[in-house]
């Protein structure tokens, strides 16, 4: 009696789900929409470009302007000289490439997918240690252990951001590029390892006991069964957690804008978007083609673990 | 004697012993960068709001200025009260919108997955792209919402830079927050729907229920639970949120804004922000104690 709907239920029901997923959408459709026009077409309401426009794009990937600034003859006979070094050339050449205005969207790719890389997987690493420790293993403190894990994972990061900045300062690592960038690895491990240790943890203890004692009968150590035993088994979850370490990563802007601002080529991709749209020649089809390129990678990461992913979350709890 | 004492002590460990010391060596490197990056900020941020401290690191014992200056200054006042706007409103419309969505993804169409996956999208989209796709719908110029209202509805005759203006831009956060995460409410209240009996509604059903007699007294008790753990995790979610709202309009100070502004901009007063972070942490601490004595009921 109940779950059989009428015909004008039904509509009702498909309007609903159509309108809901029309707001979830309609953001994302603007952002391709946009990045297709052609500046006359901006403030056109229809989402269907009146022509497609690639130039964004193509700029954005490196394959238009950068031929647009010529070597001078003069530079490129000094360049024959074979007393300059390769590098000093190269130097040379690449005043003529970067003309200013050229947003290298593919580096600041690079920097981000490094940066969010690394500090995913090291992460990981630590979390999968960590994670077996206190959800498998019984010693005394470790329900202490686990609710701090908890408590911390809460503690958002605008509040650790003066006594993080002043420790880096103290440690002397915000004077160079490289200090500024290990610093910025350091909190970007610190603001995924809570969550990933306790979503791991959370899953570890899904699988049973029974396969870990009775590879111990086999003469299987501890530190063996996590290997050959709980890591294959939770292969899925830890590409998830992963992934979601990525995505966080991948996302932060408050840190990145704090230690790295003034080291423009290492700029993450929140930043130097944000740059560009601060910027005095912001133009819309390159801010929304270079978000669309940002967020790519996201959904297709995001397709590929939809389905744990999910698990993960409603098993593990939230953090952002 | 003491050679068979010498052969005792090498005795192998117990059990018990040796997985107590295995779990606190496989710990200890999360447990290290936990303490140095995380607690100890935390206490070291407590011992900064009694100092005047520079940018460079050079700092000054100052006592409690820091904090007779947050007492007195009214931008604080104002930040607290927008941050309470916003949190009363984040919190409020995802966890009814969640719910909303959640009801309607619980009932039986095609593609039904397909469509639960397409809701999350805005959770899990990078904010910074998701900004400039909101930031266009209500730009002044171009923005499909000034054209609605002006030349379609004819609500007003004019243009409005709602992100501009910081009276509206509030509102404008709080919808775009709520857009980006009533999808993960959702997502959990539905997985506490999809586990309620069945058996539940059709005896709700014989006993006379409608509908709305059956959500009140079937599916209500039944996610209650859920709804009070997603409240309490959005707020505090949403006490720490930086990028949500400074990304989309740098004009709205709700505390953590107000923080980064202190500590980075302007005039800059490390010890200030500091002062400010101990009062937003003692807050968030209470928030806690209240979720995992309430909720989780430890």
């Amino acid at each position: 009696m109940i779950g059989k709907r009428s015909f004008l239920q039904n509509i009702f029901l498909a309007l609903a789900v159509g309108s809901v997923l029309f707001i979830c959408l309609f953001p994302f459709i603007q952002i391709l929409s946009t990045s297709l026009k052609h500046q006359f077409d901006w403030g056109n309401p229809s989402l269907i470009p009146m022509k497609i426009n690639l130039e964004a794009y193509r700029e954005l990937l490196g394959f238009g302007k950068m031929k647009d600034a010529p070597i001078p003859d003069t530079i490129k006979r000094l360049l024959d000289n074979p007393l300059i070094t390769e590098k000093k050339k190269d130097e040379i050449i690449s005043k003529y490439r970067s003309t200013g205005d050229v947003f290298p969207f593919p580096r600041y790719f690079l920097n981000t997918f490094i940066l969010s890389a690394s500090a995913a997987s090291i992460s990981l690493i630590l979390a999968v240690f960590g994670a077996y420790s206190f959800s498998r293993l019984r010693f005394k403190g470790r329900s202490t252990i686990q609710r701090s894990i908890l408590f911390v994972y809460m503690v958002g990061g605008v509040m650790l951001m003066v006594p993080l900045y002043q420790m880096s300062v103290k440690a002397g690592l915000t004077k160079t590029v490289w200090g500024s960038l290990l610093s910025l690895l350091l909190i970007y491990i610190i603001q995924t390892l809570p969550v990933s240790l306790y979503m791991l943890g959370n899953y570890f203890r899904t699988i049973p006991y029974s396969l870990e004692e009775a590879a111990a009968t086999d003469g299987c150590s501890r530190i063996e069964a996590i290997f050959f035993i709980i890591l294959p088994l939770s292969a899925p979850m830890l590409v998830t957690v992963f992934v979601y370490c990525f995505i966080i990563a991948w996302n932060e802007f408050l840190f990145a804008s704090v230690f790295i601002k003034q080291f423009h080529d290492f700029h993450t991709l929140p930043l130097a978007l944000q740059s560009l749209f601060v910027s005095k020649n912001a133009i819309w089809d390159r801010i929304m083609s270079a978000s669309m390129l940002t967020l790519l990678p996201v959904i297709f990461c995001f397709m590929f673990v939809m389905r744990n992913l999910t698990g993960g979350l409603t098993a593990g709890g939230v953090k952002e | 004697m003491n050679k068979h004492a010498g052969l005792f002590n090498k005795m192998p460990i117990s059990i018990e012993q040796r997985e107590s010391r295995l779990g606190w060596k496989l710990i200890a490197p999360s447990l290290g960068v936990i303490g140095l990056l995380i607690i100890y900020p935390i206490l070291y941020n407590i011992y900064l709001s009694f100092f005047d401290v520079k940018l460079t690191g050079e700092k000054f014992f100052i006592g409690l200025a820091n904090y007779e200056k947050l007492l007195q200054d009214t931008a604080f006042y104002g930040s607290v009260l927008t941050t309470i706007i916003f949190l009363i409103g984040t919190v409020v419309g995802s966890t009814l919108i969640g719910l909303l969505v959640a009801l309607l993804m619980n009932l039986q169409f095609p593609f039904r997955n397909v469509a639960r996956a397409i809701i999350l999208l805005p959770y899990f989209a990078p904010i910074i792209s998701v900004v400039f796709g909101w930031q266009f719908i209500f730009d002044p110029v171009n923005g499909i919402y000034n054209h609605v209202m002006v030349e379609v509805l004819h609500v007003t005759d004019q243009r409005h830079n709602l992100i501009g203006d910081p009276h509206t831009a509030l509102l404008v956060v709080i919808i775009f927050d709520i857009w980006r995460h009533f999808p993960i409410s959702c997502l959990l209240i539905i997985s506490k729907l999809q586990s309620i009996n069945r058996d539940q509604y059709e005896a709700a059903a014989i006993d006379g229920c409608g509908p709305l007699g059956r959500f009140f007294h079937v599916t209500l008790p039944e996610i209650y639970f859920v709804l009070g753990t997603l409240v309490i995790l959005r707020l505090i979610w949403n006490i720490n949120k930086f990028e949500d709202v400074f990304l989309l309009a740098p004009n709205v100070q709700t505390l953590p804004i107000f923080t980064y502004y202190a500590a980075f901009t302007g005039i800059i007063d490390q010890g200030f922000a500091a002062t400010i972070s101990v009062v937003q942490f003692l807050f968030l601490s209470f928030l806690i104690y209240f979720y995992v004595k309430k909720v989780l009921k430890w």
